[in-house]
């Protein structure tokens, strides 16, 4: 029946309610005015009697119908509900009475659902979830930068940040912060070196930020010489001193000084990254603005100044500085950005392409469910005219399919909120020294939320198409069965088909994006970095405040120590820095060659420097290529060692600089200094050139770099590399550690790892990157296979009868079976090469992911079309075989 | 002069006068003047939202007949939940009457 005709059907059955209470009055007033008649009123006065007696008719009458009315709405509600309620009911039967069928759509939804929601929650939790700070949009972090050398969210001097607070318009407060240690001997445990920030006082205020106990700092703190004072991380205060809170107002010793606690943070706060203590920021002698050695700025933004106009307005604040004194701010500008950015900014892009990735995993698997649904909507195609016949109109049909594809869905969806639990929390531990305490990584409301919506719109995606091509009945047909039933299944099987080809070409895009980026991981793990990082522990020493103030003490101190640490049984070599690669220590200076043309002042040589033992190279495994080692009597110093800068006689420099300041020379003998060739600093001479190494995390070019002598210029803070024979490095730390304690109980060993961990870490985006879309890739391939296997697989069956007939008239099984796989590999074909012009197109957007590979690396743009290609071939291959072989008369009378 | 009906007094009064039997709304409205001698008269413009009101309550339903004098007309009839309403509200009417005509024939005044 058309639907044309049920609207009719409709309109005949449903009551006239104004029609039937018109009916109904008119009654009563004609019995009225036939009573007034009996009683001898004439006809026409009796008439007009009885309406005056009725009264007001229209208002009887509208009440009537209002009152009919509320109640028909109600029922037809209340039918609507029922009918729902039976659809789902019988959608839950439908899928108990065919366990195979539902087991596998619901593990295919479910593993969709879940990678989905767990990519989405992770992207909400990091790039929309506000941090966890008063009015988050409103701070910002201040760094410096210089545009044209390419310097970016670089290090600032206090002398710029305190121009920049008192000259400012943008800003309600500007704090500044910068990385500190604090060697803790007081409490429970050995002496112990924590990561900690000094802070201005303004900082924690100006967040919102409020102590558990106590106080924060007061802007007295900031002078030089007031009372030390420390405010306590949760965690510190807890493990080190048990939680007690009569610790407020009473010293402990930090670094051999003693230090007032003036409060403890709440739990789980820790700024600006994972630090578990605070000292106020006191401002050295030498805060020049030149001295851009602190970690950055946090402001916050008067309302409705916007992060450009801020920007603007510390640039003209910069600019007069450059103008005032160029040899100190020339080119360098504030760099500000929204602290959301600085915090999660580097994420967006990786989180981004997760969510693409996983997207066109959840469209292939709603692909994969529709075919299926396909199929079994043709095989549903007599139930489903019956109830047409009896009277379901077609909106009824859909709505039932519909609610069925639901009903799956809901099911893969609470097996989808376990798996994204699980992805959630297998995501957070890919961060290599735990979440940032702002980043919240779990299955929390969101992403519950999260769930069910991905749930509610896959349900629809997988049964909407497959519903409104099942119901598109021809009744006759159906029930004739065979001529009309062939037609449908034919454009059934167009439609089955292009899911295929798109499933394919989604998993073909898919798979490029993680070859290319599985690829760049490799060659961040196989790029040679000039240095041997196995077997290679490393550790920090930072010697007390207090004590050792001479450089003959250090000297003394660390020379026992590194003598005492090569005689362990199992050291090969002891060498020392002052950071070690891939330790994060980046420390460069402007420097002088002599005999070079001077350089332009916005482009001097920025040269990478830090002070090493003379073993060092040896020990991390980097060649000598001219000249000498640095010795014990490299301990000469030139003038003034009061300074922050070595001024040992000799240096040893690495290839690089050697390559592209002394081209064609030989670099030892010759001269280079600090500063610019007008500076006054001594000279000091080239004894050695080394080769190059990567002291840099990948993918940042190590550039030029200078080491002068540690005994020269001794520092109290330094790294250790231990060379060893033993398998694992790490089962020498507790002999490094005793050995370290037994020469001064005070002094603590920390940040104690392997070289091949750290630098296996400093790869973890990359690996992540690499891991997620190659499961997701993995999971496309698997799930196109599947869907190319189940397609040719149906066109196999209903075309059992003519692959029989033409085996019977001389077809051989290869005939057959080319024939088969010929449906099967164009599919595919087509699916590739969709897929293949997309990738060549959209790989653009992953270029800043890459290193070391194009985005249109050609192996890989060659290589995964022809492995889809034969994934594609077995897949139509198992299918194609079973018509080979099948015995033509029976399935020529199967049928 | 006839009395005006208590709020829900007219309810009742309905599913009195059909506990009889399937009735129109005239016949019902006959019935009740009759029966208290005119006593108390039932307006047209209450009697049939009334009539309404009961059936979207369900406590009657109605279909349509023909009349005595061969008219198609609505008639309406008492469910059995009607039936059970009928039973209780007379029981609380009852109550309700007894308990004021008690006051009312009080002949001293309660101590306090």
């Amino acid at each position: 029946m058309t639907s044309d005709g049920w609207r009719r059907l409709r309109r005949v059955l449903r009551p006239d309610l104004p029609a039937e209470v018109d009916t109904e009055l008119q009654f009563h007033v004609e019995e009225l005015a036939r009573e007034l008649e009996a009683h001898g009123v004439p006809a026409e006065q009796a008439r007009t009697e009885a309406l005056r007696r009725f009264g007001s008719v229209g208002e009887v009458r509208a009440n009537c119908i209002a009152i009919d009315g509320a109640q028909q709405r109600r029922r037809r509600r209340r039918e609507r509900v029922g009918d729902l309620l039976a659809d789902v009911r019988f959608a839950f039967r439908l899928l108990r009475r065919s366990p195979g069928f539902t087991v596998l759509a619901v593990a295919c939804m479910g593993l969709g659902i879940g990678v989905t929601a767990a990519i989405a929650s992770v992207t909400h939790a990091i790039l929309v979830r506000p941090l966890p700070y008063q009015q988050p949009e409103e701070l910002v972090a201040v760094y410096s930068k210089v545009p044209e050398r390419g310097i970016k969210a670089s290090n600032i001097s206090y002398a710029d940040y305190v121009d920049w607070r008192d000259q400012n318009r943008s800003f309600a407060a500007l704090g500044m912060y910068t990385w500190w240690t604090l060697a803790f001997t007081d409490g429970a445990g050995d002496a112990e070196r924590v990561d900690a920030a000094a802070v201005t006082a303004n900082l924690f205020p100006l967040l919102g930020a409020r102590p558990m106990l106590g106080r924060t700092f007061t802007p007295d703190e900031e002078r030089f010489g007031a009372e030390r004072v420390v405010l306590l991380g949760h965690g510190l205060w807890t493990q080190r001193f048990g939680g007690d809170s009569s610790i407020v107002g009473r010293a402990i010793q930090i670094d051999g000084v003693p230090h007032v606690v003036v409060g403890v943070m709440p739990r789980g706060f820790a700024f600006p990254d994972r630090e578990r203590a605070w000292v106020p920021f006191v401002p050295a002698p030498t805060e020049w603005h030149g001295n851009r050695s602190n970690a950055g700025a946090v402001g916050r933004l008067r309302p409705g100044v916007t992060v450009a106009a801020a920007q603007g307005d510390l640039d003209v604040i910069m600019q007069g500085l450059e103008r005032e004194d160029p040899k100190q701010n020339l080119g360098w500008r504030a760099d500000v950005m929204s602290l959301h950015d600085d915090r999660v900014g580097d994420l967006r892009r990786p989180l981004q392409v997760f969510l693409a990735a996983v997207g066109c995993v959840l469209l292939i698997v709603c692909a994969n469910i529709a075919n299926l649904l396909l199929v079994r909507g043709a095989a549903r195609e007599r139930e489903l005219a019956v109830r047409a016949a009896i009277g379901a109109g077609r909106r009824r049909l859909v709505r039932q399919l519909v609610v069925e594809s639901l009903a799956l869905a809901t099911l893969g969806g609470a097996l989808g909120l376990i798996i994204a639990a699980g992805g959630i929390r297998l995501f957070a531990r890919a961060f290599p020294a735990g979440l940032p305490f702002d980043l919240r990584l779990d299955l929390e409301p969101a992403s519950v939320a999260i769930t069910a919506g991905i749930t509610l719109l896959t349900g629809l995606v997988v049964g909407v198409i497959p519903a409104l091509r099942a119901t598109d009945l021809d009744l006759a047909g159906a029930f004739r069965e065979q001529a009309g039933a062939s037609l449908r299944s034919k454009r059934a099987g167009r439609l089955r088909a292009a899911l295929v080809v798109a499933e394919v070409g989604l998993s073909a895009m898919l798979v490029i994006g993680a070859t290319l980026l599985l690829k760049s991981y490799r060659v961040y793990t196989t790029t040679n970095l000039g240095f041997d990082q196995h077997g290679l522990l490393a550790a920090r020493v930072t010697l007390p405040d207090s004590r050792y103030q001479s450089p003959a003490e250090r000297s003394a101190f660390f020379a026992t120590l590194l003598e005492r640490l090569a005689t362990l049984p199992g050291v090969e070599a002891v060498g020392s820095a002052q950071g070690l690669p891939f330790s994060g220590w980046d420390v460069k200076a402007e420097m002088s060659v002599e005999g070079r043309p001077p350089r332009p002042p916005h482009d001097p040589l920025d040269v990478h420097f830090q002070t090493v033992s003379p073993e060092y190279f040896r020990t991390i495994g980097v060649p000598l290529l001219r000249g000498r080692w640095f010795d014990a009597n490299d301990i000469d110093v030139i003038g003034d060692t009061g300074s922050w800068q070595p001024r040992g006689r000799v240096a040893i420099v690495n290839e690089v600089l050697a390559r592209r300041e002394l081209p064609g020379q030989d670099p030892v003998g010759k001269r280079i200094k600090f500063g610019d060739h007008a500076s006054d600093e001594p000279w000091v001479t080239i004894v050695g050139v080394v080769g190059e190494f990567q002291h840099y995390r990948l993918p940042t070019v190590m550039g030029p770099a200078i080491y002068f002598p540690f005994f020269a210029e001794p520092g109290r803070n330094q790294a250790l590399a231990i060379r060893t024979s033993l398998d694992d490095p790490t089962a020498l730390a507790p002999e490094v550690r005793r050995v370290v304690r037994a020469m001064d109980a005070e002094v603590p060993l920390y940040e104690v790892d392997t070289f091949e961990r750290t630098v296996l870490r400093s790869f973890w985006r990359q690996r992540l990157q690499g891991q997620v879309v190659g499961l997701f890739a993995t999971m496309a391939l698997v799930l196109a296979a599947l869907g190319i296997y189940g397609v040719v697989s149906s066109t196999v069956a209903q075309r059992s009868r003519e692959l029989g007939i033409r085996a019977a008239i001389g077809a051989t099984t290869s005939d057959l079976s080319r024939l088969v796989l010929s449906q099967g590999v164009m599919l595919a074909g087509l699916g590739i090469a969709i897929g293949w012009v997309v990738a060549f197109v959209a790989s653009r957007w992953l270029e800043n992911l890459l290193f070391g590979v194009r985005a249109t690396d050609p192996a890989t743009f060659i290589g995964v079309p022809v492995v889809l290609g034969l994934v594609a071939l077995l897949a139509s291959w198992i299918p194609a075989r079973r018509a080979a072989r099948a015995d033509p008369l029976v399935t020529i009378r199967g049928e | 002069m006839p009395l005006d009906l208590l709020q829900g007094t007219l309810d009742l009064l309905i599913l009195k006068a059909l506990s009889w039997g399937p009735a129109h709304g005239y016949a019902v409205a006959r019935w009740i003047e009759q029966l208290t001698d005119q006593a108390l008269t039932v307006g047209e413009g209450s009697l049939y939202p009334a009539l309404h009101r009961l059936e979207a309550r369900g406590a009657i339903a109605s279909e349509w007949r023909i009349s005595e004098r061969n008219r198609k007309a609505r008639f309406y009839r008492l469910t059995a939940r009607g039936r059970k309403a009928l039973r209780e509200e007379s029981a609380e009417w009852s109550g309700f009457v007894s308990a004021v005509s008690k006051v009312l024939r009080a002949n001293q005044q309660p101590a306090s």
